[in-house]
């Protein structure tokens, strides 16, 4: 296991930020999920060494987090939410600065930051002045400064925050790649599930400081329930009441489009004679495959 | 932009080496970026000024037959004691170079890593605050030991061979370490001073305005309060005051002022002190707000 935690607890005063969170993370990409003051950050920023929790215990690549702080932080790279750098330096020397730091030779750092910036795309403008850098070329930059000592592990906090689509799938497919073809395994944190829909094979799902969800993203999908998109003319209310009598769940979109959630063991063909019924018409009637969105949506509650 | 991906991601086959001195490359980068400042080469330039004029003066002061015609009268500043010593180190024009370089160098030390996010990167290595703190403070060091104990150092070597004798050394044989003493007083006070005012805000260039006017306001309401109450104790308030005091007693001098020394160490350690607390209290990898 890359993370394992146990029983992790942490409060901002308080504020419970972190509740008996207990995870075991495996290889690859994790996507840690959740909505705002979930405790996404709270939780990397505990791996990392940053915070010490109250209670509980957890490794990070067989290390302690109270105890071996320093040994994590040379084999994580961390690429933090807000944009980061040192003024007055280029891209060179910045990425090159926190290799030495994390202990690679001077000659070294120099050397393998010249290679990690051609591979972030920043290849190009590695001599300019950091100020200078746009919002999207920032966000490569911190992704380089986390690679430059190839680490095991990254930690990437909202990677994609602050970027146009354009720049938002190329870093997208830089982590992609990272995960899967480079051995590095990868967790990231976003509230952006098309994100982490595309890359991440594992997903954690944090609410209100406490564990919602985890498993693979495959699993976690086969759900005891199947989804129907349906389209009617008609009213919708008594439709509604008798489905929902033989346990289906119903979420209207804002195009009109019902969503119907029907367990298992119920037969869809329930829905046509209901309408039957119900005396409305089914314009349109399409079986729908559960999203990240869906599984967010029941994991945290929210409709 | 290049497109991504354009080179290979290849790991890297060497290993991570632990430092004896983890704080230096901080040390290094810094300095080097200080010197990329504008400006800063002629300021730096200029605060060499005293050491090449006293260093002159030690060379007339073995030659005086030869100057004599230049000199006319002026042959008791010549004279190479510990005095001579106390005052380059602690003349008004060495401090105020010093205090210039401060804000040159040291302004941005902790100020831009705060408006940039950047202690959470520093963080993420495996560097302890203790670490960071030293790295900056010794870019201050740098410069002070640099125009302190250097050019103090030189002055007695100089000395030695233009007088071709050992008896400067035999005379004073403690000035040596009241120089290495006075040297890193003054080194650890000022890295206290300026990473306390740097630590204390975001913004460098309001550190650089309230390194410069801590220093002349102190000096200033010093000179007013003196000037109305006649009262020595007043030069407590200024922080130059305070440091020629201290000079004085490690060169064996007579204080300029009428306080005792202790209470002048006293306002010195006290800055040391109050930045001690507020830096702890500033540097953290992650801002946490309870």
């Amino acid at each position: 296991m890359s993370i394992e935690t146990r029983d992790i607890h942490f409060s901002y005063g308080k504020i419970r930020a972190l509740s008996g969170v207990s995870l075991d993370l495996g290889e690859g990409a994790v996507g840690l999920l959740g909505p705002n003051g979930a405790g996404k950050s709270t939780l990397l920023r505990i791996l990392l060494g940053f915070l010490s929790p109250e209670r509980g215990e957890g490794k990070v690549l067989g290390h302690d987090i109270r105890r071996d702080k320093a040994s994590i932080r040379k084999l994580v790279g961390y690429m933090p939410e807000d944009d980061c750098l040192v003024p007055g330096m280029d891209a060179v020397t910045f990425t090159s600065y926190f290799g030495e730091l994390s202990g690679m030779p001077r000659q070294e750092a120099m050397k393998r930051a010249h290679e990690v910036l051609f591979y972030a795309g920043l290849g190009e403008s590695r001599y300019r002045l950091l100020e200078t850098y746009s919002a999207g070329m920032k966000q490569r930059l911190k992704l380089a400064q986390a690679l430059v000592h190839d680490p095991q592990l990254v930690f990437l906090d909202e990677p994609t925050s602050n970027l146009d689509p354009r720049g938002r799938q190329e870093i997208l497919d830089l982590i992609k790649d990272i995960a899967t073809s480079k051995g590095i395994q990868v967790l990231i944190s976003s509230h952006i599930l098309a994100d982490i829909e595309s890359i991440c094979s594992y997903v954690v799902i944090l609410n209100k400081g406490e564990l919602a969800a985890q498993g693979r993203l495959e699993d976690l999908r086969e759900v005891k329930f199947s989804l129907y998109e349906v389209k009617i003319k008609g009213d919708g209310a008594p439709f509604g009441k008798r489905l929902e009598s033989l346990g289906c769940r119903l979420e209207e979109t804002e195009d009109k489009i019902l969503k119907i959630y029907m367990p298992q063991g119920v037969d869809r063909m329930e829905i046509f004679r209901a309408a039957v019924a119900c005396g409305i018409q089914v314009r349109q009637f399409i079986k729908s495959r559960t999203s990240l969105e869906d599984l967010f949506a029941r994991a945290v509650g929210v409709d | 932009m290049a497109t991504i991906q354009e080179k290979g991601y290849g790991h890297w086959d060497g290993r991570l080496i632990e430092r004896r001195l983890p704080w230096w490359p901080i040390t290094r980068t810094a300095i080097r970026m200080a010197f990329r400042t504008r400006h800063f080469k002629f300021f730096f330039s200029g605060a060499f000024i005293p050491a090449i004029v006293y260093l002159v003066g030690i060379y007339v002061s073995e030659r005086l037959d030869d100057f004599r015609f230049m000199i006319k009268g002026s042959e008791k500043f010549l004279v190479i004691n510990p005095g001579y010593f106390k005052s380059y180190l602690t003349g008004d024009f060495l401090i105020f170079m010093m205090v210039l370089l401060m804000v040159f160098s040291g302004a941005g030390l902790i100020a831009d890593d705060l408006k940039f996010n950047a202690l959470q990167l520093y963080f993420a290595r495996p560097l302890k605050k203790k670490d960071y703190l030293l790295g900056k403070a010794a870019v201050v060091g740098f410069f002070v030991l640099l125009l302190t104990l250097i050019p103090a150092v030189l002055f007695i070597i100089f000395k030695l061979i233009f007088s071709g004798n050992f008896e400067f050394l035999t005379s004073y044989p403690w000035l040596p370490a009241s120089i290495a003493g006075y040297s890193l007083l003054i080194t650890a006070f000022f890295a206290c001073y300026t990473l306390l005012l740097s630590a204390l805000s975001k913004n460098r260039r309001y550190v650089a305005i309230m390194i410069f006017a801590v220093y002349f306001f102190s000096d200033i309401i010093f000179g007013i309060f003196n000037g109305i109450f006649n009262n020595p104790y007043f030069s407590l308030l200024s922080l130059k005051a305070n440091i020629q005091q201290i000079g004085a007693v490690f060169f064996g001098q007579k204080p300029p002022f009428d306080v005792p020394w202790p209470l002048s160490l006293a306002v010195l350690v006290a800055v040391c002190v109050l930045a001690g607390v507020a830096l702890n209290k500033r540097i953290r990898g992650v801002e946490v707000i309870r």
